[in-house]
């Protein structure tokens, strides 16, 4: 243990360095004098602090522009950790790969996706959410919330009616396209009914039925690109 | 009332010590063992003494071969004066919570 304590003192105070700063040394040729493994491990860690500080006093002696330079390099360096998690935990760029949420997104277009968001403020209607697909688990899809737990959806007449209303639907380009309902379903809790806005392509909840929230990873919170 | 400069409960327990033979060059670890203070909290009052040159520091070679030498500390005749006005000071005020305060015995 006094070995183990010696060496990370020396590595602390040296570095490459045949020699490290008057404190450091002081502290480390005082070492010899501890006795027992616990009075130096002790000894040792007080040693730390006391080279912690003497860098930071001959760091404040640096001209300002090494300073500068440093401190830069430290924050890129912290950045990149901070980034991974932010993009796997928080916001997420991504990609369209199909038309089915045309107009509204365009193949090809980036956008992202907020993945905390939805968590504290509950899912509404009107939401695109971004899912695992429950047909290919692993392939995300990008759909707009239309039934919450609880509604009756149905359509008549290439229109969508949620709890016997027709929806207004400013979103899609060609009105009265929504067909292919089957017959209306009521939400089970848990559960979304999901639409495409691109309602003549869209494979959705007309097709898979609803889908589970559990499954919804993300919503959408903004296009990139194209910018506008 | 913000607390003057070397006030501390911890300088001063050093400035007792090192006002008890104040001619005597003193090592880093018998500072420590006689104020009960831990390196990590000697060795920054000391830089910091030293770097208003209340401070002499100085290198000893070992008597043993091969060892290091040995930094040794003695206050200046400035930090003998601030540690006497600081030991008074804090003689004459009533004993509070920071004077009950015993590093290593606490």
């Amino acid at each position: 243990m006094r070995r183990v304590a010696r060496a990370v003192l020396v590595a602390a105070v040296r570095g490459r360095r045949a020699r490290g700063g008057p404190w450091g040394e002081a502290a480390l040729a005082e070492f010899d004098q501890t006795t027992g493994g616990w009075e130096a491990v002790r000894w040792a860690a007080g040693g730390l602090r006391a080279v912690w500080h003497e860098r930071r006093a001959r760091t404040r002696t640096l001209p300002r522009g090494v300073r500068l330079q440093r401190a830069a390099v430290v924050a890129v360096l912290l950045m990149v950790p901070v980034a991974v998690v932010m993009n796997q935990f928080v916001l997420t760029p991504r990609y369209m790969p199909s038309g089915s949420m045309e107009p509204t997104l365009r193949v090809q277009d980036r956008f992202v996706v907020d993945k905390v968001g939805f968590r504290l403020t509950g899912i509404r209607h009107g939401d695109i959410v971004e899912f695992d697909s429950p047909r290919e688990p692993g392939t995300l899809m990008l759909k707009r919330v239309i039934g919450l737990p609880g509604d009756t959806i149905e359509c008549r007449t290439g229109r969508v009616y949620r709890d016997g209303t027709a929806l207004d639907e400013p979103y899609v380009d060609s009105v009265a396209s929504t067909n292919d309902c089957g017959a209306p379903v009521t939400v089970p809790d848990g559960e979304l009914f999901v639409l495409g806005d691109h309602r003549l392509f869209s494979q959705d909840s007309r097709q898979l039925g609803t889908i589970p929230q559990d499954a919804v990873d993300g919503r959408l919170l903004a296009r990139i690109w194209p910018l506008g | 009332m913000p607390r003057p400069p070397h006030a501390s409960p911890q300088t001063l327990r050093l400035f007792e010590a090192l006002l008890a033979e104040p001619a005597r060059w003193r090592y880093g670890y018998d500072l420590s063992r006689e104020t009960g203070l831990a390196s990590g909290t000697l060795y920054p009052i000391l830089m910091r003494l030293s770097t208003q040159q209340l401070l002499d520091t100085g290198w000893e070679a070992s008597d043993e071969p091969g060892r290091p030498p040995r930094h040794t500390y003695r206050l200046t005749a400035d930090g003998l004066v601030l540690a006497r006005e600081r030991l008074a000071a804090a003689a004459s005020r009533k004993p509070g919570p920071a004077a009950a305060f015993v590093p290593g015995k606490a």
